[in-house]
């Protein structure tokens, strides 16, 4: 790629701002994308067990595209602490609903949310596009999985955190740097494994080992990674730190969300991890227009 | 003189891009282009196109019709020419027009005889002129519309529509400024330059008629009596 210097040109890899490919799909800079969430769990945070029966997620799969989803991120372990989801069970959960979705969708981008090569390689194996390596390489084997298949990593940060932890008194001496410099030494490492540069995304992973005010700092100053011109991926889908801000409970975290996202996508955020899919296209969509980016849907107001 | 006219409205939703993704009123946009192809079709030294503005004023023939001025993102601006202008402007270079042209504003407070003096004087300019009239009819058509309703505006612009369609100059000429500007119907010096610029009565085809956002529009084209 002539756009993407080689590793270890400079103390951070870079990238200038360009096309994301995942799968077969090519994605410009100035498009933002709809990743939606779809939890094979009985345990999730937000409505636990909503897609734990497959037959009822493979239907919400159909919701979420005729919704605008461009991609679906699976995922079959909770991020918080619970009963354990071993290797095979997670692969269980996981791989043959990729085949069925894969199936049905053989064009849709399909990420697979593991920490773990093994449930990762199977996943490659069933046809996802992406691996949403959500624990910051806590498993290093999965970005040697993402370079033998072709396939997208997201490069995440978490702090001192261990899977399937909370955060226990996370500190920071400037969250935002370690972000930038966890993340790009992901990248880097990723490269140097043998991932495509243009399927490498970067992701601040928002209350992932960080408290709320870690969360919002992160956001704030979420133009230090866009600036790095690797495509950032921004998951604050009804987080904790969006219900801590506003004191709200998880059934009322969208407006939040919502306001997040688009702060997101003004400072340059490519990818919006979702649960509530058209209302973020929505909000992606008008903030798009508002760049400048988007035409609207359509302007009589004053110029008939 | 004129060897032939088109009538078409310039609202800024006409100009390429301005509505966004979808492209509405495809009726409109299609009768304006038929009237423009149709004024094309024939042997002419130049094109004039007139449209009503704050003055009367030449401008400068080669003018880019940008819209930035109603559309910011879409047009890098700078607006150089009327909107009525731009609007017509832009039609011709829809057609495929690179030729010559003249492009003639009028002013918004003009007398009818002014109109009718400008009108002679482009007709005058050249043997054989190819006229593009830009003008619009009321904006209060509706509750909608942007004027909101005004139960004159209805009559006044079918009054105006009968006049074209019986090539009836002496009721162009005789359209009060007044009523017209009470109603915001924008061409009414447009037309009543084009009454100035037509004399002896014309022949006219109507191609549309409505007011589908509350702004009247009229597209017709008109030949010389013989």
């Amino acid at each position: 790629m002539s756009d993407v210097a080689a590793a270890g040109s400079g103390p951070w890899p870079t990238r200038a701002p360009g096309t994301l490919r995942l799968g077969g799909r090519e994605f410009p800079p100035e498009r933002t994308l709809v990743m939606a969430i779809v939890n094979r769990t009985p345990d999730s945070f937000y409505l636990p067990g909503l897609t734990w029966d497959s037959g009822v997620a493979l239907e919400r799969v159909h919701a979420i595209v005729a919704e605008g989803a461009d991609l679906l991120d699976i995922g079959g372990v909770p991020a918080k602490p619970g009963p354990e989801v071993t290797v095979a069970e997670e692969i269980r959960r996981v791989v043959p609903f990729i085949e069925r979705v894969r199936a049905a969708y053989p064009e849709l981008v399909i990420s697979v949310d593991t920490w773990r090569h093994e449930p990762a390689r199977a996943a490659c194996e069933a046809g996802a596009d992406l691996l949403n390596d959500t624990w910051s390489a806590w498993d290093p084997k999965v970005a040697d999985v993402a370079a033998e298949f072709g396939v997208g990593l997201v490069c995440s940060h978490v702090g001192a955190a261990l899977p399937r932890t909370r955060p226990h008194r996370a500190a920071f001496g400037d969250v935002a740097a370690d972000v930038l410099d966890r993340v790009l030494l992901l990248a880097g490492r990723a490269l140097r494994a043998g991932v495509e540069p243009d399927r490498i995304i970067i992701d601040p992973a928002h209350d992932f080992g960080k408290n709320s005010w870690h969360s919002l700092e992160v956001t704030r100053r979420l133009g230090d990674l866009t600036a790095t011109g690797w495509p950032v991926l921004m998951s604050a889908s009804r987080k904790d730190f969006v219900g801590e801000t506003l004191g709200v409970g998880v059934d009322d975290r969208l407006a939040g969300t919502l306001a997040t996202t688009a702060v997101g996508a003004w400072l340059g955020a490519r990818i919006f991890r979702a649960h509530d899919v058209p209302q973020t296209r929505q909000a992606l969509d008008m903030v798009e227009s508002i760049k400048g980016t988007r035409p609207p849907s359509r302007t009589i107001r004053g110029l008939a | 003189m004129i060897v032939r006219a088109a009538l078409c409205p310039s609202p800024p939703l006409l100009a390429a891009g301005v509505t966004g993704q979808e492209v509405p009123l495809p009726e409109l946009r299609d009768a304006c282009a038929a009237a423009i192809s149709w004024l094309l079709a024939t042997d002419f030294d130049t094109v004039a196109v007139i449209g009503p503005a704050t003055v009367t004023a030449t401008w400068p023939p080669g003018s880019v019709p940008d819209l930035s001025m109603h559309a910011p993102a879409v047009y890098a601006g700078p607006s150089v020419l009327p909107l009525s202008l731009a609007i017509g402007a832009q039609l011709l270079d829809a057609a495929g027009y690179p030729g010559p042209r003249t492009l003639q504003s009028v002013a918004e407070s003009a007398s009818p005889d002014a109109c009718l003096n400008l009108g002679r004087d482009l007709a005058a300019a050249a043997p054989r002129v190819a006229l593009l009239v830009m003008g619009d009819g009321s904006a209060r058509r509706s509750a909608a519309a942007p004027g909101y309703l005004d139960d004159r505006a209805e009559p006044f612009d079918l009054a105006v529509e009968q006049a074209f369609r019986d090539g009836d100059l002496s009721a162009l000429t005789a359209l009060d400024p007044h009523l017209a500007r009470d109603l915001l119907a924008a061409g009414r010096p447009a037309w009543q330059a084009l009454a100035g610029a037509l004399s002896p009565a014309p022949r006219s085809e109507g191609l549309y008629s409505a007011a589908p956002f509350g702004v009247a529009y009229l597209v017709a084209t008109l030949v010389p009596a013989a």
